[in-house]
């Protein structure tokens, strides 16, 4: 009896279990002649990533692009294997073209490379990968850190303690900022680096790790941060001294606060740079040219403008999009932690705020030729190719010039 | 994890007591961890000339204000032999919903709905251990990938809102000069304490994990109350996770991923044993506060991060070295000769 | 405390080799069971999934988790947590770019090589866990933490190229179908075995099911303790070793994904967690089901917004079958 009742019990758990699973998994193979392009991500989850994945998909469903592509969004997470089996099975499942961002520079060379080989075109977003038959596109070649630290120098003076909020160790990203940031800092023997610490891109550590710093260094004179400066201006009001000088990326909480009277007059000073988001719709609308025939382009790297905001730039919008001028968002219509540089009225006019937080496309909008010009890239070692040279004025200023001298 | 305690441990958990002479080896590892803190912060002046101040002890203590929360959920799932890897999801959970439902001028009521939900994850947790034996590691880490799947789906990726108005003020208010936070955490701290080391359930925490075969016959209603633990510590997840949302006013899907380690650190530091039955709250306390002293003063040392690093793994060898048990064995033995 | 009431007939045979084998072949069987039933569904709904080229990525990408799971499982085996596998890997991935050597010689070079760091992180690991006796958990993440750093000293952000010899070779096939990286792991597993024959391996067993009990009976738990250590490391070792030939490129932080991982995969091939129970090539096929899962899921069609559900209820209902078949046998053999 008891053998009988296990056994019909291990069988109904069985049946079920494959039922579920088969059910839920159901037909998503519907087959027919749209495009079938892959947006893969490695993480989601914070405000950038969502922002960029939204962008790609809000201009999937644009029209004429609604008619003409299948769009489907893969997430695979923080490793870099879970990435490399993705791109496998998207090969595998026929795609004509992936966006993605890639979670290493170097660690999906092998995958890319087979996927090409097979006609597949790849798009990458903000990071990037030295495959050769791999498009790039991205801002890290602008020189985000040279251009900012240069920027909080002349803050300065030529001379304070400043502390450096960088981004993950062991990513070539934050080496890349970080190696611009330095050459410009090492010029000035007036300029200290009292700490230098890992933040993650991500407002809450950057808050607790400069917390931390300021624990150490409470006389500090300026901030040099990577994503995640609105945290670093909260861990300056928590500790309940003056805020300095400080630059940062693109989150809407820092724009506001550049502007903020208030915070100006606590000694707040600074530019907003950095990683935009609407690099991935510029990637995908590049592709999408290819794909339908109205651009030839060999693989490449790109370089997306890098975004400059000063505090007596910031404007506020009052409407859904960046119009006359305009780059942040009045507080309550977006959360701080909000990456602003999501639209780009000369390469990306079809998007507005909804297309951003909700991936949804602009009512009666419809996708506009880009430019027919790109910005070529320079060549960087171990971020956009492998075993080239670099440019000898690779860390030259493009957005600020030296107002002290060292 | 899954098997009770070898006896061993308990025989010599009482011999300490009776070596010890009044003073048991869980007070004597707290007092250690606290030192090595203490000693730490005053070190650290050689690292920098602003260190080593009050300011430094507050800054601390608030930072060490999450960990010590986490680690009391973790340290009493752990005192009865289980783990949780849940609790980075949980964090999020917690996170997500206060800044959903609760965010800006939300009506204060929700934010324990919330934590009840995040106790339903508990009890999930729970009943996958007791009923279904699912070995406590694979069932919370279970747990956490569906929790964390499934907050992704809920928001698509991206949590909206702000911090409730409470959270704020827990997180963001001083009295008399000290943040609240930390007279939050010294009250949490006395009321943790005594509902571990001194009450009913306390004690059948430690009887299931020092004996689970022991404490069935001793009448200790197993089941219930293994699940118990896991939903405080779910519920203490969840609270850390709007705690976090006070502090950085805003939530993100990934707000909980440093936590884990630490948290399982911080309870294993403190001197309790990873295989339950052993520990005191107390020492987790201080666990937690000396990794938070440690990030913080190696924080401030001029290496790079593969040193700085290094270094920190060393230390946390180190503390471990010096709470073992013949480490007391040697130090008493020539006192009383 | 769970299962505590059902365990004592496998648990006192700890030393007894009839109940091992049991174990072993039982465990191991209802994963490979469940890799079937995966790879099945795969190739329904995707029908390149049974060319050889899909297999042998499939494998591929399996080997680095596989092997590192083999490691793990000896540790756990003997009751431990070993967390120093995401250092190991890391920092050995680390040394194959930043010290390519080209061709078969350099490539065996390389392998000792991070066999060697592996065994002397697992030295590490066995000094302080059988000899100082501090906790496996506590213990192995103060190595990870040191191992991180130290992969993040030699390379500051991912770069460096792995031996071209390493990375064709080693990712390609013999004789067009059968997977390098496949022969390997069968290698390990080979190894395996032998090794279940030698007094230490019957040791990890006894240690891992009743320590004082092995200790009475004449089993040196040091020494087993510390051989279940240091051969973990050199496996984890050659974890990286196969991690760097995939992925032909240094990354510093290349380990970190493992550390969850692998005990996912111990624990889907029917090793207890508690220790004393398993078997390594359970861990081998339950990290091939891991992976797999990754694509039946994608070949499926579920959004990747809730992959991780299947994921964790698959996780959950794996470890119950686990658990019920076995329940089935001794039942049906005792009636």
């Amino acid at each position: 009896m008891m053998n009988w009742k296990r056994i019909r019990r291990a069988t109904m758990l069985c049946t079920t279990a494959a039922v579920a699973l088969a059910g839920l998994v159901g037909s998503a193979h519907a087959e027919d002649k749209k495009f079938k392009i892959y947006l893969s991500l490695s993480y989601s989850g914070n405000a950038w990533q969502s922002e960029a994945a939204n962008i790609v998909k809000a201009l999937a469903a644009t029209p004429p692009y609604d008619k003409q592509v299948e769009l489907i969004e893969v997430i695979s997470g923080t490793d870099p294997q879970a990435q490399i089996s993705a791109y496998e099975s998207m090969i595998e499942a026929g795609a004509d073209g992936i966006v993605t961002f890639p979670i290493s520079s170097t660690a999906l060379n092998r995958v890319i490379k087979r996927g090409c080989e097979q006609g597949v075109k790849f798009f990458t977003y903000d990071a990037t990968v030295t495959e050769p038959c791999a498009y790039n596109v991205s801002y890290i070649t602008a020189g985000f850190g040279e251009n900012s630290a240069q920027a909080l120098v002349n803050e300065l003076g030529g001379k304070g303690k400043i502390f450096l909020s960088r981004g993950v160790p062991g990513n070539s990203v934050d080496k890349r900022h970080t190696d611009g940031a330095m050459h410009i800092f090492k010029q000035y023997p007036g300029i200290e680096i009292a700490a230098e610490y890992y933040s993650y891109w991500d407002d809450r550590t950057t808050q607790q790790e400069t917390a931390k710093a300021l624990a150490a260094h409470p006389d500090v004179d300026g901030i040099w941060a990577q994503a995640g400066e609105y945290g670093a201006i909260q861990a300056l009001q928590d500790a309940g001294t003056k805020l300095v000088p400080m630059t940062g990326e693109n989150s809407n909480g820092f724009r506001l606060a550049l502007a903020n009277p208030d915070m100006q007059a606590k000694g707040l000073k600074g530019v907003s740079a950095g990683s935009p988001p609407a690099q991935s719709g510029y990637a995908f609308k590049l592709l999408m040219e290819i794909l339908t025939g109205k651009r030839e382009l060999e693989a490449t790297n790109i370089e997306y403008p890098l975004p400059w905001v000063p505090a007596a730039s910031v404007k506020l919008c009052e409407g859904e999009t960046f119009e006359n001028g305009c780059n942040a968002f009045p507080d309550g219509k977006v959360p701080s932690s909000f990456v602003t540089e999501v639209f780009n009225p000369e390469l990306l006019p079809e998007l507005s705020l909804l297309s951003a937080l909700e991936g949804k496309p602009t009512p009666g909008a419809t996708i506009q030729p880009l430019p027919a010009e790109i910005v070529k890239a320079p060549n960087e070692p171990g971020i956009n190719c492998q075993n080239c040279e670099p440019p000898a004025d690779l860390y030259k200023l493009t957005k600020i010039q030296p107002t002290v001298s060292p | 994890m899954s098997v009770s305690e070898p006896k061993g441990a308990a025989f010599q958990a009482s011999a300490d007591l009776r070596r010890g002479g009044g003073i048991s080896r869980e007070t004597t590892n707290a007092i250690i961890v606290f030192g090595l803190s203490i000693l730490l912060i005053l070190g650290s002046r050689f690292v920098s000339p602003a260190l080593g101040s009050w300011s430094q002890v507050l800054t601390v203590l608030m930072l060490a204000s999450f960990l010590i929360v986490l680690s009391f959920g973790q340290g009493l799932v752990i005192l009865v032999g289980g783990l949780d890897l849940s609790i980075p999801a949980v964090i999020t959970l917690g996170g997500v919903l206060a800044t959903g439902w609760a965010g800006g001028g939300g009506d204060w009521y929700v934010l324990p709905a919330i934590l009840a939900i995040c106790g339903l994850v508990g009890a999930f947790n729970g009943f996958g251990v007791t009923v279904l034996k699912i070995p406590p590691f694979i069932m919370t880490m279970a747990t956490s990938i569906i929790l964390a799947s499934a907050a992704l789906g809920y928001t698509s990726g991206t949590p909206r809102g702000a911090s409730p108005a409470a959270m704020t003020a827990l997180m963001k208010t001083t009295w008399v000069g000290i943040p609240v936070v930390v007279y939050f955490v010294l009250l949490f701290v006395l009321a943790g304490w005594l509902l571990q080391s001194r009450t009913v359930f306390g004690r059948k925490l430690y009887a299931i994990g020092a004996n689970d075969q022991a404490a069935r016959v001793a009448g200790v209603a197993i089941g219930p109350v293994t699940t118990q633990a896991y939903v405080v510590s779910a519920i203490c997840a969840g609270f850390v996770g709007m705690m976090l949302v006070g502090y950085a006013n805003g939530a993100t899907l990934r707000m909980g991923d440093n936590y884990l380690l630490p948290s399982i650190a911080a309870v294993v530091i403190g001197g309790s044993s990873i295989l339950g039955g052993r520990g005191s709250f107390i020492g987790t306390v201080g666990g937690a506060v000396l990794l938070t002293t440690l990030g913080t003063v190696i924080a401030a040392i001029g290496l790079e991060q593969g040193w700085r690093t290094v270094i920190e793994g060393g230390i946390i060898v180190a503390a471990l070295f010096f709470m073992r048990e013949e480490f007391f064995a040697r130090l008493r033995r020539p006192k009383r000769s | 405390m769970s299962a505590s009431a059902v365990q004592p007939l496998e648990r006192n045979g700890g030393g007894r080799k009839s109940n091992w084998v049991r174990a072993l072949t039982s465990g191991a069987a209802i994963v490979t069971l469940l890799y079937v039933v995966l790879y099945a569904l795969y190739a329904l709904w995707e029908p390149r999934a049974l060319s050889s080229y899909t297999f042998t990525n499939l494998i591929n990408n399996a080997a680095p988790l596989a092997i590192a799971a083999a490691g793990e499982t000896l540790v756990v085996l003997s009751r431990g947590f070993d967390l120093s596998v995401a250092g190991v890997v890391s920092l050995t991935n680390v040394f194959m770019a930043v010290w390519p050597m080209e061709g078969p010689g350099g490539a065996l070079i390389s392998l000792l090589g991070c066999c060697a760091i592996g065994a002397v992180v697992g030295t590490v690991n066995g000094w302080l866990v059988a000899v100082l006796r501090l906790q496996t958990i506590a213990a192995t993440l103060g190595t990870m933490i040191v191992c991180q750093g130290l992969a993040l000293v030699i390379l500051d952000a991912p770069g460096g190229m792995v031996a071209d010899w390493v990375s064709y070779e080693l990712t390609g096939t013999l004789f067009g179908v059968v997977p390098i990286a496949g022969l390997i792991i069968a290698a390990v597993a080979l190894l395996w075995l032998v090794f279940l024959r030698t007094n230490t391996g019957i040791g990890i067993y006894a240690v891992g099911a009743d320590e004082q009990a092995a200790m009475l009976s004449g089993v040196s738990v040091t020494r087993v303790r510390f051989a279940a250590f240091v051969g973990a490391g050199m496996l984890y070792g050659v974890a990286g070793f196969m991690l760097s030939a995939q992925t032909a490129t240094g990354n510093p932080n290349a380990g970190a994904p493992f550390l969850m991982l692998v005990f996912a995969a111990v624990a889907l091939g029917g090793t207890s967690l508690s220790g004393g129970r398993g078997g390594l090539i359970g861990s081998i096929v339950g990290a091939g089901c891991l992976m797999l899962l990754q694509k039946v899921l994608f070949s499926g069609g579920v959004s990747s917004f809730y992959t991780g559900i299947f994921q964790g209820f698959v996780l959950i209902l794996a470890i119950l079958f686990g658990r019920f078949m076995p329940r089935l046998f001794n039942a049906g053999a005792k009636k």
